[in-house]
């Protein structure tokens, strides 16, 4: 969890710890299973109420900070994407890269 | 402008208003800056009602020691408040002027808008305008989208450095005094065929700044609104204003549900906390009433149907207050049930208010049956707080989205 690596690589275990519980967000939230590749807000699919409280969550639960082009909704369509979004911002937070 | 009593010196006029002691009960207690708007405030409120006008130097005074949109952080020259502290100023200001409170309401979602979509360097550049006596309003609603902001026409094209914005909006609370306009538009690259865009209602969609004096912004005041009358409604008209593109918040276009109901979020707990200060201003004058007009020989909160009122409206005071401490909790801790919270607090608190206002104007009857009485007020103000910011109607389909969107 306290990974200090700022590439892409090597971060697997983070990665899959950050899946996980974002996993366990959505079904908590929406009592049916989801799988890491399910475009959320696809016909049928959750409100934007709802991508707001994603949006919310992640940036609590992650300690992130989620601002300007980051919002686009292709960073929230999947677990996938989430996580890569959540890892992104820890690691250029870590590294003190500057956010958009 | 920081000569003026509202910075941090204390209010020359400490004494607090009987609504403050009365409607409190001490855990809302927005202690002095709330001592200080009373003394701007109180007794003027029903002439700026009756002449459809604030005093625009009281609104720049206000906004230059950041009591407009008092929650922007210290380091962007704000008060840096919490939704809770802000949400009990707001309350205290919406039981002298709803008016009043109404632009803080739309000042506060432009600098939420700003805060939150805007880039580090956009926050800087606007942020302390809007903190520092500049005035602003923020733009949804246009002549073929209200609740069905995806109907949304407004257009906003990338012309090189710059953008240029056609359309219009319609009831933007307090653009008649604004200096920046906050509005949301649908997004097009140069070139890129925006003919059809109105069909795709995910579509992308920007909020740009937009400083009001721009040409090609013409803005018209909504003749005799229904309620808040002074708050400074306006319709807008852009007819190819160009403004640089680095006034595009954030940079680069994002989902319009998102983009609206992030900024709403703000308008929503501001105007629910407004709300529960309508109450708290019907509660006062309903009580002091009772108290002291006396029929059949008796004051009339001895006749047990007045009475009743009184129970009514401290249940509607006590309940609506409840859920907006719940959903400024929710907000100040991050919780991501604030998107919900705020929705169910915006709906409690209108419906309370429109229901409570009306109660108050039947227990004061002849008393407070006269344009500018506070109860008057509160009747009509209130109505429109069922209306604005999610209607009643709104409120109800999103309430009944979360039920469904959790349930098997």
């Amino acid at each position: 969890m306290s990974s200090f690596d700022t590439g892409a690589t090597g971060t697997t275990e983070a990665n899959e710890a950050t899946e996980k519980e974002i996993l366990r967000f959505l079904e908590a939230r929406t009592k049916r299973p989801w799988k890491t590749d399910t475009d959320l807000f696809a016909s049928g699919g959750l409100s934007s109420l709802f991508a707001m409280e994603l949006v919310v969550h992640l940036e609590k639960t992650f300690g992130i900070s989620i601002r300007g082009a980051d919002l686009r909704l292709d960073n929230f369509r999947t677990v996938t994407s989430m996580t890569a979004l959540v890892e992104r911002l820890r690691t250029a937070a870590a590294g003190g890269t500057a956010d958009a | 402008m920081r000569d003026l009593p509202l910075s941090d010196s204390p209010a020359p006029d400490r004494e607090l208003s009987p609504d403050t002691q009365l409607s409190s009960g001490g855990e809302n207690s927005p202690g002095e800056p709330a001592a200080m708007v009373t003394a701007l405030v109180a007794g003027e409120a029903d002439g700026w009602d009756r002449a459809g006008l604030l005093p625009v130097a009281l609104l720049r005074k206000l906004g230059a020691a950041g009591w407009l949109c008092a929650q922007v952080p210290d380091a962007y020259g704000g008060r840096g408040l919490s939704s809770a502290a802000g949400g009990a100023f707001t309350a205290h200001v919406g039981s002298l002027c709803s008016s009043l409170r109404s632009v803080m309401t739309s000042q506060g979602m432009a600098a939420w808008t700003v805060e939150r979509f805007g880039t580090d360097e956009q926050r800087t550049a606007f942020l302390p305008r809007l903190t520092g006596g500049d005035l602003a309003a923020a733009g949804f609603s246009e002549r073929g989208a209200g609740s069905d902001l995806s109907a949304m026409t407004t257009r906003v094209r990338r012309e090189g450095d710059t953008v240029v914005l056609d359309g219009h909006k319609v009831w933007v609370t307090a653009a008649h005094y604004a200096d920046l306009l906050v509005l949301f538009g649908r997004y097009s690259e140069a070139g890129e065929d925006d003919g059809d865009a109105g069909a795709d209602d995910a579509g992308e969609a920007v909020a740009v700044v937009v400083p009001a004096d721009t040409p090609g912004v013409r803005v018209t005041r909504v003749a005799d609104p229904l309620g808040c009358r002074a708050a400074g409604h306006a319709d807008i008209t852009l007819d190819a204003v160009r403004v640089p593109a680095a006034h595009v918040l954030g940079g680069s276009p994002l989902p319009l549900p998102l983009l609206v109901t992030t900024a709403l979020a703000y308008g929503r707990m501001s105007v629910a906390w407004g709300c529960v200060g309508i109450l708290r201003g019907c509660l006062t004058a309903a009580a002091r009433h009772a108290v002291t007009r006396e029929q059949f020989g008796v004051p009339l909160g001895e006749h047990q149907l007045v009475a009743r009122h009184l129970a009514e409206l401290l249940v509607a005071e006590q309940t609506a207050t409840r859920a907006c401490e719940h959903a400024s909790r929710c907000w100040d801790e991050g919780s991501p049930e604030q998107v919900v919270a705020a929705v169910l607090a915006k709906h409690i608190s209108a419906g309370n208010a429109a229901r409570g206002a009306a109660t108050a104007v039947q227990v004061l009857a002849s008393a407070g049956a006269r344009d500018g009485h506070v109860v008057a007020r509160a009747h009509r103000d209130a109505k429109l707080m069922e209306i604005i910011e999610g209607s009643n109607e709104m409120c109800q389909l999103m309430l009944a989205r979360h039920v469904l969107d959790r349930t098997v």
